[in-house]
This record gives C-alpha cells, structure tokens and sequence, in this order.
C-alpha cells in the first residue's frame, strides 16, 4: 500500500502552471475572508506589489476552505515569482495584521485536487476552478 | 547543507512575545536565530550590556520543524554609527563586546561605510532600509567587505508594514545588488510579531525580487548566515575556528578492501 502511495510523474517540458498550497493566518477573532474575497485578497496583494500588470497576472483560486483558511492557487509558470513575493509581502488583511503561509509549490497538482480536477490538466484541458475566481 | 537562520530577533520585547517570536520561527524551520541588541550612539550615555544568555530566558526551546534538534539562539549587537569616533568602541578590546556571538553596524554615511567594511571588525553591515540611500554605495569599499567576509544585511519586515518602505527596501536593495553582484548578501527580518516572520523559502523567493539569482538568494538565508555566525565565532579564537565531526564507520568498506578474487588467491 505504501508503495502506491507514490506515483512518478516526468514533466517533458518547463510546466505551464505551478500550483501554491497557502494558508492564511490571521489572529484570533475578527472577520475571515470567504472566497470571494479571499481571491480579492490576492489580486490586491498583487495590485500592491507589481501594480496593474501583477493584477492581471492569471490566478486561479481552485480550492479554498473557509474553516482552516487554507487554499490552493494555480498560477502560470513565468508568474510564479511575482505571486509568491506579492504573498509574502502581504501584511494587513483589513486593516489588522496577515500573513500567507506557503506550505509547498510544485508544477503539477495531482495529488492535491480531485482527481476530476487534475486528470483534466493531464488530457491538456485546463481544470475548471472549483472556487470562486 | 547549512540550516536555516535569521540573524535578528529584537531583543527589547518582553519574555511571552520573545518567546512566541521562537516558536513561530521553529515552526517556520530556522535552525538558528539571533537576539538582536541595538545601541544607538545618538543617545547619551549607552552602556554595552553583557549579552543575556538565550539558555537563561528561555529554559526550553522549540523544535526546529522537519529536525529533531532544538532551535540555536545566538547574541547579536548592532552599533548606530553616526560619528567616526563611535568606532573606537570597537576597536578598543572592550570585554562586553566580545561576549556577542555576532557584532553588526549600521553606519549612517558614506565615510562610516568605508571604515566599517574595510578595517573595522564586524560580521555584518546593515543597509538601511527604511529611508532613501543617503550616499552611493562604491565598488572599493563593497569588495574590500567582500574579500574580509563581512556580509551586508537587509531587512524585510519593514517592507511588510509599510508601502513606502517597501519601495526603498526594493531600490536600496537592487542599487547594493549593482555593485556586490549578488555576493554577500544576509536577508533577515526584525520581526516583532510572529505574523510579520516568514519561511525561509518564502524569503529566499523574495531574494529574487531584489536581484538575487536562485541559488544566491537561497545562500542568504543559508550558507551566508552560517558564514557570518562563523565569522563572530573566529572573534573569540586566535585565527580560526575548525570543528570536527565523528563519522561512522563503515564496517563493510573495511572489509571488502581486498577485492574478492585477491583474497582468494592469498589463501591458496
């Protein structure tokens, strides 16, 4: 069974998306963000750091789960760095102190998603994000 | 491969925040941090402290995550330089000073700039962060730091608070990047609260937004932190530090010296 566990995967060629699973802390009490304006979050970040072109960068919110405030982002490969530094230097969320916690990134999502969801990346379509983006 | 480091935690907090300041960055996977003492010389009248000893304040410290070691806490003293008479302090053989594990200076112009990374004796040179570069950071100087191993401090956390500081952060940090090429470069953080620490490889990606490549960004963090703490260490030593690890031997690779068909031959 452990065995199974693990599955190779050869990519041929540099990736086209790269998938960030983040969570977001905030301290105790006060309003959590839903997904709607969880993906309003990221495109400020992202607003504030590389202006108007990061905003347009192509981010998808493709799983996001209120209760843990965990999610998984899917961004496209030359858009890594800018999303990940506009993560890292977000401070506030409404005014009260946030901070994003990265917890892996990696060019492929299978593992994570549904299978529905990450088979679709496999046949070359792209996966339909699940969560609002 | 070197752990983890940041080389500055402030010290001036109280015990309970200092304490969840640890934990947030154990969790976070720094093998190793520095409690930062800072002396301005602006103000009458300041004494260097003895450095207080991590093992007093905190009786036990966390668990670096992915390790089963305990998070390093280290002493650090950082001198504001204003005037160039500020550097006698350090030249003279005060005995508080040695007791630091690592010694800093944050040098306000362009001549305090030159002597701290050309002939004083320090590990790290703070760039200052929060404000406009007031003077042009010159090639001589840069590679004199350089080839004494003194490494060059940014900070980021004043970049997670502010936007202003956020755009001199980046600038300061590129214009340094001109003229170091990407060497010697420290990147830690002055946090003083838990929400403002990062993980380590989210400041290594950073390092990529002030004009580090890859493997220099992950170096400071890494190797360059491990440098300049070895750095301090060879302070307290004649000429330098060499540490020695016991390995386990292989038994096997004892045995099978001999190749097979040799030993064959022998016992016939």
């Amino acid at each position: 069974m452990a065995a199974a566990a693990f599955e190779r995967r050869v990519l041929r060629r540099a990736a086209e998306h790269h998938y960030l699973r983040v969570r977001l802390e905030l301290p105790d009490g006060g309003a959590r963000p839903n997904a709607a304006q969880f993906k309003q979050l990221v495109v400020t970040a992202l607003r504030e750091l590389h202006g108007e072109v990061g905003a347009a960068l192509p981010v998808d919110v493709l799983t996001y789960e209120e209760k843990t405030l965990s999610a998984i982002l899917r961004v496209i490969s030359s858009g890594l760095v800018k999303l990940w530094s506009a993560l890292t230097l977000l401070g506030f969320y409404q005014n009260r102190r946030c901070a994003f916690r990265v917890l892996q990134v990696k060019p492929c999502g299978a593992g994570w998603l549904p299978p529905d969801v990450s088979s679709g990346s496999k046949l070359g379509r792209l996966p339909k994000p699940t969560a609002f983006s | 491969m070197a752990g983890f480091a940041d080389l500055n935690l402030p010290q001036g907090l109280d015990k309970k925040s200092l304490q969840s300041l640890l934990d947030t960055a154990a969790h976070l996977g720094y093998s190793a941090v520095a409690l930062n003492h800072v002396i301005d010389f602006k103000e009458k009248k300041q004494e260097i402290a003895k450095p207080v000893s991590p093992s007093e304040l905190f009786p036990s410290l966390p668990i670096v995550q992915g390790t089963s070691k305990r998070i390093k806490v280290l002493t650090r003293l950082t001198l504001i330089v204003s005037d160039p008479s500020h550097c006698n302090l350090l030249r003279s053989t005060s005995a508080n000073i040695r007791l630091y594990d690592i010694i800093a200076v944050f040098p306000k112009t362009e001549k305090l700039f030159h002597i701290a990374c050309t002939t004083l004796d320090v590990d790290l040179v703070c760039i200052n962060v929060t404000e406009k570069l007031p003077f042009y950071f010159r090639r001589p100087p840069v590679n004199m730091a350089i080839d004494r191993g003194i490494y060059f401090e940014l900070l980021y956390t004043p970049a997670i608070k502010d936007s202003t500081m956020r755009r001199y952060t980046i600038s300061n940090a590129i214009s340094l990047m001109q003229i170091c090429k990407g060497k010697n470069i420290v990147i830690s953080s002055a946090a003083e609260r838990p929400l403002e620490l990062r993980g380590p490889y989210d400041v290594a990606n950073l390092g990529l937004l002030f004009g580090l490549s890859e493997g220099e960004a992950k170096a400071a963090v890494s190797t360059n932190c491990r440098a300049a703490m070895l750095h301090g260490e060879t302070r307290k030593s004649a000429c330098g530090v060499v540490y020695t690890v016991k390995k386990p031997r292989k038994v096997e690779e004892e045995e099978t010296a001999v190749p097979a068909c040799k030993k064959a031959k022998t016992q016939a």
